[in-house]
């Protein structure tokens, strides 16, 4: 699902965010990326779902190689791809309903389908009730839920999480995991990034380090 | 990878050209009603901008109705070499009516010439005692189709009513005809000049009004790219939203002007004073009115264009 060969990323001359990343993750697997503060998580995140390109490496997703990708080519990529952002991303104008409803209908679904198929995920992240409020009007974990929604409601290939248990209690937190280890079951590849090591700990997932910008362990060393 | 939900394939909708422009027209009301207050907001800088430029229009367009009535004093008489019989005259004026550029052609005869410069000495009368009308000599007077007023025509007509051999002489006010070319030149270039800075800054004004609105979500923008939407489907809904926006402000300023002009400004005593004009103003004519929306709409859709170019550079 992804291969990433010497991929090197600097966000200025001298300062170098990751530098010779090499890993392969299977399509079905469920993977940890983790380090501390500033490691380089949310930059390789970036880089899979073509946000960033990487200075130098290649980056492979579903068999296209995406540092030689036009930026045509861009949509048809990221609508593969279910990505759940740190800051979340909510539109604070729309409804639950219709933040969720953007990822079908930049897919060209008709309303009714659309419809029926965001209630169905709101359902399952236990946000049904709540499909006609605002953003603001949620709680922390709340939005975390309805950001996760948009990005699996389509059943994504690859489901890229960037801190998503960040600021939630431990209960919610659970609760994200479960949507998150859900989703894998029904056959999404997921990639969470996380400094959470408890979280780690709990899962028995294959887990990646980052440090500086280097994987200094792969659970999975294959 | 077996998906079970693949097999699930839900029914797209807006297939073909007519859905996409359906769902991209509908979007574009959501947007709007999502965004109300910087909607109305903009919608009414647009409008005001708007009202400006169609009063300079109002003025310019009533200010040139006024001076070119006076070009209808352009007049050209042509003399003749001797006395023509009726036969001849009726001849001559049909040929005269045929030449480019005429708009009327009348026969003053003796008897006719005689009686207008009687009636002009006033109580001077009885110095023409005993003077024959045979003095004066016949003539054919002929005015001018507006658009051939000016000195250039005038003379390209002169030149051709002097190739009839019958005609002597011709006369008119070639002066005049000159200085008053020269004024409405003078107009049409203050007009042109104070008109292009006016829209100039309606251009710029509609321009950075729209930038804010776009501005205003540009997160809305970034999230479109990211969930996968082609640059056409981000764009089209702004671009209609824009186009609407100028074709709403547009419209109220219209509304306003038609609210100033039927309240008073078609009303000519307060122009009475001034003189130079006896039926008050008139109203923009409905191609001007037509030029103003469709120019709105133009300004909206260009202006949400230029304004997307800076933020969807994914
Ligand atoms: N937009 C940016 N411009 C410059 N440097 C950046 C930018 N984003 C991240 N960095 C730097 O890249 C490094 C990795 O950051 P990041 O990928 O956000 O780490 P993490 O998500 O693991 O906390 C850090 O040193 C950070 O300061
Ligand atoms: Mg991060």
């Amino acid at each position: 699902m992804i291969q990433l060969h010497n991929v090197c990323m600097s966000y200025q001359r001298d300062a170098t965010a990751l530098s010779g990343i090499s890993a392969k993750i299977s399509k079905g697997e469920f993977v940890f990326l983790t380090g501390v503060s500033g490691a380089g998580k949310s930059t390789l995140l970036k880089l899979l779902y073509g946000a960033l390109k990487p200075t130098r490496g290649q980056v492979v997703i579903d068999g296209v190689n995406i540092t030689k990708l036009p930026p045509s080519q861009l949509p048809a990529l990221r609508r593969k791809i279910g990505v759940v952002f740190q800051d979340f991303k909510l539109l604070p104008s729309r409804t639950v309903l219709e933040n969720v409803a953007i990822t079908l209908e930049v897919l060209g679904w008709g309303k009714k389908d659309i419809n029926k198929r965001v209630y169905h995920i709101l359902k399952q992240v236990g946000l049904e009730h709540k499909i006609n409020s605002t953003p603001i009007r949620l709680s922390g974990g709340e939005q975390q839920r309805v950001a996760m929604a948009r990005a699996l409601v389509n059943d994504p290939k690859l489901i890229l999480a960037d801190e998503p248990t960040g600021n939630l209690d431990e209960e919610s937190k659970e609760r994200v995991f479960a949507i998150l280890k859900e989703a894998n079951v029904r056959g999404s590849t997921v990639v969470v990034a996380t400094h959470d090591r408890r979280l780690i700990e709990n899962s028995h997932k294959r887990f990646i380090v980052l440090d500086k910008g280097h994987v200094t362990e792969d659970s999975d060393a294959s | 990878m077996p998906r079970e939900k693949a097999a699930k394939r839900p029914k797209l909708a807006r297939e073909g050209v007519t859905g996409r422009l359906h769902y991209f027209v509908e979007r574009a009301f959501i947007n709007i009603r999502q965004n109300v207050l910087v909607n109305v907001l903009s919608i009414v800088t647009i409008a005001l901008a708007f009202l400006i430029l169609s009063l300079f229009l109002l003025v310019y367009v009533n200010l040139e109705r006024v001076t070119a009535s006076w070009s209808d004093r352009v007049q050209i008489t042509a003399y003749f070499d001797r006395e023509l019989s009726s036969g001849e005259v009726t001849d001559l004026t049909g040929k005269i009516r045929a030449i480019h550029g005429t708009l009327d052609v009348g026969y003053i005869s003796r008897e006719e010439a005689f009686r207008r410069f009687y009636g002009r000495l006033k109580g001077q009368e009885s110095l023409l005692e005993g003077v024959s009308p045979e003095i004066l000599p016949s003539s054919i007077e002929i005015r001018l189709k507006r658009d051939s007023r000016d000195s250039q025509s005038v003379a390209t007509y002169v030149t051709r009513l002097r190739q009839f051999p019958e005609i002597k002489e011709v006369q008119y006010g070639e002066e005049w005809v000159k200085r008053f070319d020269d004024f409405m030149n003078l107009i049409r270039f203050a007009g042109a000049l104070v008109g292009g800075f006016i829209v100039l800054a309606v251009i710029f004004i509609v321009a950075n009004t729209i930038k804010l609105t776009i501005y205003s979500r540009k997160d809305e923008l970034e999230l479109m790219g990211l969930v996968g939407a082609t640059r056409m489907f981000i764009k089209a809904p702004f671009l209609i939203e824009g186009m609407i926006q100028g074709v709403a402000g547009v419209a109220l300023a219209l509304l306003v002007l038609t609210g100033a002009y039927m309240a008073f400004l078609h009303n000519a005593d307060i122009f009475s004073g001034i003189g130079i004009m006896e039926s008050g103003l008139v109203f923009l004519p409905l191609s001007h009115l037509a030029a103003l929306l469709f120019g709105g709409a133009a300004l909206g859709f260009m202006g949400s264009l230029a304004s997307l170019k800076k933020f969807i550079a994914l």
